[in-house]
């Protein structure tokens, strides 16, 4: 007597790198998850779409020079061979600065204009300093540091940056 | 000691690193998921839509991965989705230098922060140790010290 053999439909083991996929798919989902979650639970939690840009300032590369850094009661930053140069604005400068100093504001979104540095060079030569020192706002960051490595790096040697900026560097001058 | 035990011995404290490398790095953007927000942005590669979602969701992957090189729990997949993240972070890197932007990578800590960590090719060559070690781990990790090969050992 024939019996009729019944087999069970094999089912085929999954190939390892599907389960691998797939394993990778969930351990995400399930971060995700959480994530989303503990977002929408936190008290200040981010909205999931940003609906306005972020304001985002990155400095463009600047043509950073060598600055050395310079204390405000240095006996040489007040004498006549060093250049004196003032990073603040014009209507800051109007108010007080040193003597001797020259203004050249630093911009914090545009190059210091070629021109601004080629008269800058020639006002150096002809004062017979050998020194260049710059003072900021005394901010942090501060515009003389930056205005300083800007023009070393165009061109202009010997630059100093004075620690503190105008507060100090006007202050040590009352003194 | 044949060579491939001892790569499967050395996987051990590899993965233990990878694991306190992206925990260490995931624990900022969880406390403070605006800032890192922010640090995407400063890329501008990925488009204002996904931003936000990539700064909630991302920690929580390295931070699910880390836990999971930590204990030893699915080594392979965990050390798979560590060595992608470290190929994607080292594009946006490498975009980033080749437009000159001077940023601070917002691995670590974000933009702004007092230890800032500005890019620069040995910020490259930093995820690319990292990206080698986990393939290594991948390759050669065979659950010692780990809970994979505990639960396998369960079941047997």
């Amino acid at each position: 007597m024939a019996v009729a053999q019944i087999t069970q439909p094999s089912r085929r083991p999954m190939p390892g790198s599907l389960r691998f996929l797939l394993e990778t798919a969930a351990v995400t989902a399930v971060a995700v998850v959480i994530a989303l979650l503990f977002n929408a639970l936190r008290p200040a939690g981010l909205e999931l779409i940003a609906r306005t840009p972020y304001q985002i300032l990155v400095p463009c590369p600047e043509p950073g020079g060598p600055v050395q850094i310079v204390q405000p009661d240095e006996s040489w930053v007040l004498s006549a061979r060093t250049f004196l140069v003032d990073a603040r604005s014009p209507r800051e400068f109007n108010l007080q600065h040193l003597p001797r100093a020259v203004n050249l504001p630093y911009d914090w979104l545009e190059p210091v204009p070629e021109d601004d540095i080629l008269e800058l060079a020639q006002s150096i030569a002809g004062s017979g300093a050998n020194r260049v020192a710059v003072y900021g706002e005394g901010g942090r960051p501060d515009s003389g540091e930056h205005l300083g490595k800007e023009i070393s790096g165009r061109g202009i040697k010997n630059v100093f940056f004075i620690s503190g900026g105008a507060p100090a560097v006007l202050g040590s001058e009352e003194q | 000691m044949t060579v491939t035990r001892l790569a499967a011995w050395l996987a051990v404290p590899a993965r233990w690193y990878l694991a306190g490398v992206f925990v260490g790095a995931c624990l900022h953007k969880i406390a403070d998921p605006r800032s890192f927000a922010l640090d995407i942005a400063t890329y501008d590669i990925l488009p204002l839509a996904l931003i936000n979602l990539i700064a909630i969701t991302l920690p929580w992957i390295e931070l699910g991965t880390g836990g999971m090189l930590f204990a030893g729990w699915r080594v392979r997949t965990a050390s798979f989705l560590v060595a992608v993240m470290m190929a994607v972070f080292m594009l946006a890197l490498l975009i980033a230098l080749t437009r000159g932007l001077d940023m601070s990578c917002g691995c670590f800590a974000s933009q702004g922060a007092e230890e800032e960590d500005p890019i620069s090719s040995l910020t490259v060559l930093r995820d690319l140790v990292w990206f080698g070690l986990a393939l290594f781990v991948f390759a050669f990790d065979r659950g010692r010290l780990g809970l994979d090969r505990w639960l396998q050992r369960r079941s047997a």
